[in-house]
């Protein structure tokens, strides 16, 4: 053949294969102007007894005319809430789509509203559509509200660009708990099956205006909501579950007056289970390291016979919240939200495949020994109370 | 219809082309008469307004004439030291005596005798003046040229903050003589050639004997030598005649306006192509990565010439990938942008009426097209086309919602990524294979752009030039000429060459040269 004839098929050949390309026609293309960004959804309990879906979408429209003219003659809010009433959850979303020009898109819904009426009926069946689907993210933060989702979702936000962030943001400081949509599968699949999700609430400030506010947690037994705890005892719950990451204690010296306030450094929870002469215990060994912020008192803390006893005081302090939270989990709402069943399972395989069916009524009467050991790293070397010491 | 054309037109033109050059012209030697000689010439220079034949008397008795072209050759030396010795008369002269006699009385120190005609038309063609005397059949041709060149400046396309600052000129002497200036010995080698039936340019292989592969020589030279073409204006013709993969975007020559550029490859064994009329020097064998180091990465020390490389391996992977990434995730993967910047994104592109792709195309044609003009206006102009530029660009686009300013900021950096990489012809392959990539993005999405890119990489790992692999030392991996590749290590451990093809000189220096201060003390 003649080699130009030869190059003709190859080029020929080349810009068939470069047709190919343009011919899938863009068939997955989406503009992102014809996206309905999903910030945030919330799901309701109808009087029917199905379910009240509402999504929060960011409307970019607002955002851009907010942003280029400097005035700031908004064509209405950053995000637009809608509400459709479903079956299911998809049934809800499909609803939904009838009445929205754009494409729902979830990829970056960062937050999951479930109201109280409906978690108290069980929410497995709702995380479901979570986590099958493929649009939304795993990493979704999962909240119970108090009232109604669909008011949270609404609720105005100062400083982030809509409520749903602000929620996410308040579970990112670690304050209470941070319950991502995988952790909540996880633990839907553990051998307790109890779970505690946060709980957030739209409180109006002295001015009027509503914001979020982090109050406490649900308690879940099996996957079904059985109380509800406030925040000083979510913190004890936090202790427990080694995640405490933000933590201020502040005590009352004896002998003295005024408090000193300690700023948590880092601590270390460990949760040992023991079987001894067929007695189930589990011991729950924290050490904690903290730093002295605030001391109102005569007190030198500089003096390592004062520290030592200062630390005393503190451990005290702290076992008395863990015991707090145990109080009133263990015994009242019998959950093991603490992950003392993963614990025995991991430690005893053996005794714990037998015992497994009866853990239920095992685990209310469960003996829990708090040991710890509280350490003060930096009491500071400010000396104004020291001071005032000398001169006396 | 439209194929059988084609094919039939490729037909044709396919017959036509005969060598042209190849077949050695009959030689024609000189008349014995000066007379015969004179009427040769005038008609061989017929209108031709600069051709001057000057008839005289040497010693006031033999005819002779002088054949220059005005403006190659120093008429004021050609007066003092040629004319007027040779018209004085001079009782003692013999009709036998006229040779030496030129030679003796001729104050020039370059005299060649020429026999043929064709000698004599390249001497003057070359700015040489001859001298023709009757009865005597050899001519003399006087180096005694001497026309106006630019004088030597620094290289616009390459410059540099440390080190040299001269660069290449037209004129072919000049350029060898700075290359000759950096590099005293002997055996640096200088093989000419001419190529071209009407321009007969003179080419020059350089290289250093005892570190070049000879065999390199050699390729190159047979490659010269079949450029069969009736003129050569620029080494960028001779590239396209030799290089190993016509069709390719990718330069596979390096092409450079600085003789330290050039000394230095020659001294890693390399070969350059010096091409009269251009100020630009061909250097081969050439791997991608030559053209994305700056010599000045040798001059300024190893630690800030190793950053400097790596951001530059930054911004060309920018270059290439920015646009087709951000079409990409826009259309494709919104999921993978931060939230807060998708909505911000999808802020601004609220008002654009275009699909992201055509907006990339858009702005990407629009900054291509001021680029190219920026370098063709006249400099008074200049400016004004870069003020227009960045209103209409960047203000008025988006102000009047043509654009998103996101896509303003994607064409920026795209823009100024590119002119990181130092040597413009692969900076220029590189922003042109980005446009494929757009489109590939904006079909496939990402699928696209990796499919985009294993087709570069693979083509660019079928490259040779001269026999050396253009990916290596990455693919084929060599070890130890990593230490010049992603980064530039110190001078006292660039001991050994790099290993290009064949035999080859491995030892560029002694070792354990690192300097500290109790060296050499004992």
């Amino acid at each position: 053949m003649h080699p130009l004839l030869k190059t003709n098929i190859l080029l020929r050949s080349i810009f068939i294969c470069l047709l190919l390309f343009v011919l899938s026609g863009c068939w997955d293309r989406v503009e992102i102007n014809d996206l309905a960004i999903v910030t945030g959804m919330g799901i309701d309990k109808t009087d029917e007894g199905d379910i009240e879906l509402s999504v929060q979408i960011a409307n970019p429209k607002a955002m851009a005319s907010s942003g280029s003219s400097s005035g700031g003659q908004s064509d209405g809010e950053t995000t637009v809430v809608n509400t459709v009433k479903g079956k299911t959850i998809f049934d809800a979303r499909s609803k939904l789509q009838e009445g929205l020009s754009r494409q729902f898109f979830e990829g970056h819904n960062r937050v999951i509203f479930i109201s109280k009426e409906l978690a108290e009926d069980g929410i497995k069946k709702h995380v479901d559509f979570f986590a099958r689907f493929p649009s939304p993210r795993l990493r979704a933060n999962v909240f119970i509200v108090d009232s109604k989702a669909s008011d949270i979702l609404k609720v105005p936000s100062d400083f982030e660009l809509n409520s749903a962030e602000v929620a996410r943001e308040l579970a990112k400081l670690k304050i209470g708990l941070n319950i991502t949509t995988k952790d909540l599968l996880q633990q839907l699949a553990n051998e307790s099956g109890s779970i505690a999700l946060p709980i957030i609430t739209a409180e109006e400030n002295p001015t009027g205006k509503k914001g979020l506010r982090l109050s406490g947690s649900a308690i879940f037994k099996k996957d079904k909501m059985v109380g509800q705890i406030d925040s000083a005892l979510t913190r004890g719950v936090l202790w427990i579950r080694d995640k405490i990451e933000m933590s201020s204690v502040t005590l009352e010296p004896d002998n003295t007056e005024g408090y000193i306030s300690f700023e948590l450094l880092r601590s270390s929870t460990e949760l040992i289970p023991t079987i001894k002469d067929g007695k189930w215990k589990m011991i729950v060994n924290i050490t904690t390291e903290d730093d002295v912020v605030e001391n109102e008192t005569n007190l030198d803390i500089l003096d390592p016979k004062i520290t030592n006893k200062l630390e005393k005081q503190l451990e005290r302090k702290v076992k008395e919240r863990i015991q707090d939270t145990l109080d009133y989990v263990q015994k009242e709402l019998e959950a093991d939200i603490f992950g003392f069943g993963e614990a025995f399972h991991h430690k005893f395989p053996k005794q714990w495949e037998k015992e497994k069916d009866k853990w239920e009524e095992k685990f209310p009467k469960l003996e829990v020994e708090i040991i710890g050991e509280a350490y003060i790293r930096r009491p500071g070397r400010s000396n104004i109370p020291q001071e005032e010491q000398k001169k006396e | 219809m439209s194929w059988k054309i084609l094919k039939s037109k490729k037909k044709k033109k396919n017959a036509a082309p005969k060598p042209l050059s190849n077949q050695k012209q009959e030689q024609s030697s000189l008349f014995t008469s000066v007379k015969e000689n004179e009427k040769e010439f005038r008609s061989i220079y017929s209108d031709c307004s600069d051709f001057i034949l000057r008839p005289f008397l040497i010693g006031g008795k033999y005819d002779a004439i002088l054949l220059y072209i005005e403006g190659l050759s120093n008429t004021d030396e050609i007066d003092d030291s040629v004319l007027s010795p040779l018209m004085e008369k001079n009782e003692n002269q013999n009709d036998i005596q006229i040779g030496s006699l030129v030679k003796s009385q001729v104050a020039v120190s370059d005299v060649k005798e020429l026999q043929t005609f064709e000698d004599c038309i390249q001497a003057i063609s070359s700015g040489n003046p001859i001298v023709l005397v009757d009865k005597y059949k050899t001519g003399f041709s006087l180096g005694l040229t001497k026309w106006e060149k630019r004088s030597i400046e620094p290289p616009e396309a390459e410059k540099v903050i440390r080190g040299p600052r001269e660069g290449f000129v037209e004129t072919l002497a000049v350029n060898t003589s700075m290359i000759r200036r950096q590099i005293r010995s002997p055996k640096l080698k200088m093989q000419s050639m001419e190529i071209g039936k009407y321009t007969k340019t003179k080419v020059i292989i350089t290289y250093i004997d005892g570190i070049v592969d000879h065999t390199l020589v050699e390729e190159v030279k047979n490659r010269l030598k079949r450029i069969d073409i009736d003129g050569i204006l620029d080494s960028g013709v001779i590239e396209e005649f030799i290089e190993d993969h016509p069709y390719s975007p990718f330069p596979q020559m390096l092409d450079t306006e600085r003789p330290d550029t050039v000394s230095g490859n020659l001294l890693e064994g390399r070969a350059a192509i010096l091409v009269d009329g251009s100020p630009f020097a061909l250097i081969v064998p050439t791997t991608f990565y030559s053209f994305l180091q700056s010599n000045e990465d040798y001059y300024s020390r190893f630690l800030i010439a190793t950053a400097i490389r790596w951001l530059r391996f930054i911004f060309i992977i920018i270059s290439l990938l920015l646009p087709s990434l951000y079409v990409a995730l826009l259309t494709f993967h919104q999921e993978m942008i931060p939230t807060a910047l998708l909505i911000s994104m999808a802020a601004s592109r609220e008002q654009v009426p275009f699909p992201a792709i055509v907006e990339v195309f858009i702005m990407e044609i629009t900054f291509e097209a001021l680029r190219e003009a920026g370098l063709r206006l006249p400099k008074q102009v200049g400016s004004a086309v870069s003020i227009v530029g960045a209103l209409v660009i960047g203000e008025a686009a988006v102000s009047a919602g043509i654009v998103s300013a996101p896509m303003v900021i994607v064409v920026a950096i795209t823009g100024i990524a590119s002119f990181t990489v130092p040597r413009y012809s692969a900076a220029i392959a590189i922003r042109m294979i980005r446009f494929p990539l757009v489109l590939l993005a904006g079909t496939l999405g990402l699928l696209g752009v990796m499919l985009g890119l294993i087709m570069i990489i693979v083509h660019m790992s079928t490259l040779r030039s001269f026999g050396v692999p253009y990916l290596s030392p990455m693919a084929p991996m060599k070890l130890s000429e990593m230490k010049d590749t992603m980064m530039r290590a110190p001078w006292w451990k660039l001991n050994t060459r790099p290993h290009l093809t064949g035999d080859y000189n491995k030892y560029r220096q002694s070792p354990e040269q690192k300097p500290g201060p109790n060296k050499g003390k004992q």
